[in-house]
């Protein structure tokens, strides 16, 4: 057990001191994000599913934009430069909107 | 038994058959108005007409309409001498029919008519239609024929070239009188009669129909010293000619009429035996009336001797009941009697008048007797034993029958004799329900009507007996009781089949229960939640704007734009004006969001 709290802290001391501020603002979108599909998983559960086109947009809307967002975070992670030759993390974040915007179309059009 | 039949059939072969028909005073009453139509419609094209009305009702010796001045006088406006031979003699004849010479006290041919006439006769050219008429026309002014012996040639020569039946006709009835110089057409007659074309082995006609047939059973008729017909040949034309005795044209009449009257004229004239009345007697009147006439329906001539009813064959099993009767000599000199006392049933009987025959189908009815009739309920399972009600013809039940679904209506009866229709029919209102009876093995008719399975509804219903046969002479309905049934399952009103239907709504899926608000509130603050916790988090991290300029906000504000525009779609556009609207939007985003950030890339740089 302290070996786990040792790896824990271990692990969050590496992160807050390694990890750039750009990518931690990711981070917590991302965080954000899980946190709403969580919310809306639960009421799905408690209550019931109706109206499911609803429920399913906005579910729909929490995983893609998560997907989109640990995309982001890959571009723009430095580590990564080798694998993205020639992407600047500007046309990344350019990409990014662009998906949002189309995604986001069809959620609304699918939301009711 | 057979070997009655075979006398029977004998005698047929030995003796000439007859005709089923005869052309009554009632169907010559029936060519009257078609006759005065003729006469009163006048006008230059139908001179021919004037002369079939005139010679219509000389040949059903019917007397003219009143006055025939005006006819008269339109045959004199219309006669010139260059009308067609054929023409020409029809006004000439119809002239003299209707007396117009004494009518308006002048001839209406002259010299030059004669001298018109007589070149027809002398011109080569006339064909045999052109040489009777004018030979008839000559005949009707009473003037003689010029060289009758040249005539007779000239129809020969024009009979080689051309020997159709109408040409054929016109010159036996040229050559009718030409005397002497006629005798050449004998030659012809066997020729014509053979070409008679024959229907259904029945009727004999030549081609051309009721004129053709007309003119050459005339024409064959009146050649001098020709028997051109057997007798059998004569019954299949006077059997065709009656087919066609409904004509309402006046030149159909004459030429049916004319015909008639050739065939009974001759000494082969057709004799027609018929019913006087009906085929068929009762037991209350035996006289089977017979009539055994011309085709006129006027007496034979000499009276036909003897007329016996040769035999009377029952229908059903052949058997012959009754030979050699003769027949009684009615109220009229047309009419024979054959009292026909015998039991009910359909016979055949074969009768001779003279040398002719006929066989007619004739039904002796008789009445049918209601011995006993039983009416009641019984039970379904059949536990105890029905309660018949015994009933004597007239009477009726006394109470009316009082049922429920678990009864059966039994009714049972017994005739004097089968019958073919047996019915017993229960009615209420409009509506009722037939039921037929059966016999069973005591000869009794029974019908047992399981009330639950038959009957739709409660109702008071009358009952009926009805009875019929063809060879039953009292057919009968009797009502003879009411029944009142109780059902459990209640009348079911029915809808009329016609008028509009209910309309026909869509129905949307109801929509299934929300939960209470407070609990929707409490979820979108939950997923709310998370926001807060990201700008805390942001915050934490030290999230700045120092890097914003002026310069991002074009970006920005076209980005906010598309977001608030795909609100504007969700709450009240659709798709083609969020479409519309957002290719300008996205198109400045576009163009903004990347001149902000190749900026930041080259400060980067």
């Amino acid at each position: 057990m302290s070996k786990t709290t040792a790896v824990i802290s271990k692990f969050y001391k590496e992160y807050t001191s390694k990890t750039p501020k750009k990518l931690k603002i990711i981070d917590a979108y991302l965080f954000y994000i899980v946190l709403t599909g969580i919310v809306q998983f639960g009421y799905c559960l408690l209550v019931g599913t109706f109206p499911f086109n609803s429920f399913l947009s906005g579910f729909i809307s929490c995983v893609s934009s998560f997907v989109l967002a640990v995309c982001l975070r890959l571009q723009v992670n430095p580590e990564n430069k080798n694998q993205f030759h020639g992407i600047s993390p500007e046309r990344g974040f350019a990409d990014f909107i662009f998906a949002h915007v189309i995604l986001h179309l069809v959620i609304m059009n699918f939301i009711g | 038994m057979i070997f009655h039949t075979f006398i029977f059939a004998g005698l047929l072969l030995t003796t000439q058959a007859s005709i089923s028909d005869y052309i009554s005073k009632s169907d010559i009453q029936k060519f009257v108005p078609s006759l005065e139509s003729a006469l009163e419609s006048l006008n230059a094209e139908d001179l021919p007409n004037v002369y079939y009305a005139a010679k219509g009702f000389t040949l059903i010796n019917e007397p003219l309409p009143k006055s025939t001045t005006d006819a008269c006088k339109h045959l004199e406006k219309h006669f010139n001498n260059d009308l067609a031979s054929e023409v020409l003699y029809q006004v000439l004849s119809a002239w003299s029919l209707m007396n117009c010479a004494k009518t308006l006290n002048k001839p209406l041919h002259t010299e030059s008519t004669v001298k018109m006439l007589k070149a027809v006769l002398e011109n080569l050219e006339s064909n045999s239609a052109d040489i009777r008429y004018a030979v008839h026309a000559m005949n009707v002014i009473s003037q003689p024929l010029p060289n009758p012996a040249k005539i007779g040639q000239q129809l020969q020569t024009k009979l080689k070239e051309d020997d159709s039946l109408p040409s054929v006709g016109q010159a036996l009835h040229a050559a009718s009188l030409l005397g002497n110089a006629g005798t050449f057409a004998i030659q012809y007659v066997e020729d014509v009669v053979v070409q008679a074309d024959e229907v259904d082995g029945r009727m004999l006609q030549w081609e051309g129909g009721l004129t053709v047939t007309s003119l050459l059973l005339t024409g064959l008729l009146t050649l001098p010293n020709s028997k051109p017909f057997t007798q059998v040949q004569a019954d299949k034309f006077a059997t065709y000619l009656l087919t066609r005795k409904t004509v309402q044209n006046a030149k159909g009449i004459v030429s049916l009429i004319e015909a008639a009257h050739a065939l009974s004229a001759s000494d082969v004239s057709p004799v027609s035996i018929t019913f006087v009345e009906s085929a068929q007697v009762t037991n209350l009147k035996p006289d089977l009336k017979i009539r055994i006439s011309n085709m006129f329906g006027e007496p034979l001539k000499p009276a036909p001797a003897p007329v016996i009813a040769q035999s009377a064959t029952r229908t059903t099993d052949d058997v012959v009941v009754l030979s050699k009767q003769p027949l009684n000599v009615g109220s009229t000199p047309t009419e024979f009697v054959l009292p026909l006392r015998l039991d009910p049933g359909q016979y055949r009987v074969g009768i001779t008048a003279g040398a002719h025959s006929a066989a007619l189908m004739v039904r002796v009815l008789g009445p049918v007797n209601i011995q006993w009739l039983e009416v009641g309920l019984g039970d379904t399972d059949g536990t105890s034993a029905p309660r018949l009600t015994k009933l004597q013809h007239p009477s009726t039940l006394t109470s009316p029958l009082q049922a429920d679904s678990s009864h059966h209506l039994i009714l049972r009866f017994s005739l004097s004799r089968p019958v073919q229709q047996p019915f017993l029919r229960l009615s209420s209102g409009k509506r009722e329900i037939v039921f037929v009876a059966e016999l069973d093995s005591s000869k009794a008719y029974k019908i047992d009507v399981n009330l639950a399975t038959e009957l739709s509804h409660s109702a008071h219903f009358e009952m009926e007996l009805i009875l019929g046969d063809s060879i039953m002479s009292n057919p009968l309905r009797w009502a003879f009781g009411n029944i009142e049934v109780l059902l459990s399952t209640a009348e079911q009103e029915q809808q009329p089949g016609h008028g509009p239907r209910p309309e026909i709504k869509h129905m949307f899926r109801p929509a299934e229960k929300r939960p209470p608000q407070v609990v929707s509130m409490l979820f979108t603050a939950l997923a709310a939640m998370p926001l807060l916790l990201l700008l805390i988090l942001w915050l934490q991290l030290g999230i700045n704007f120092k890097n914003f300029s002026f310069a991002a906000l074009p970006f920005h504000v076209g980005l906010g734009g598309i977001f608030a525009l795909f609100t504007c779609f969700w709450l009240r556009l659709d798709m083609f004006a969020t479409c519309a609207w957002l290719i300008p939007i996205g198109g400045f985003t576009f163009l903004a969001g990347h001149h902000i950030l190749s900026k930041l890339a080259k400060q980067k740089k």
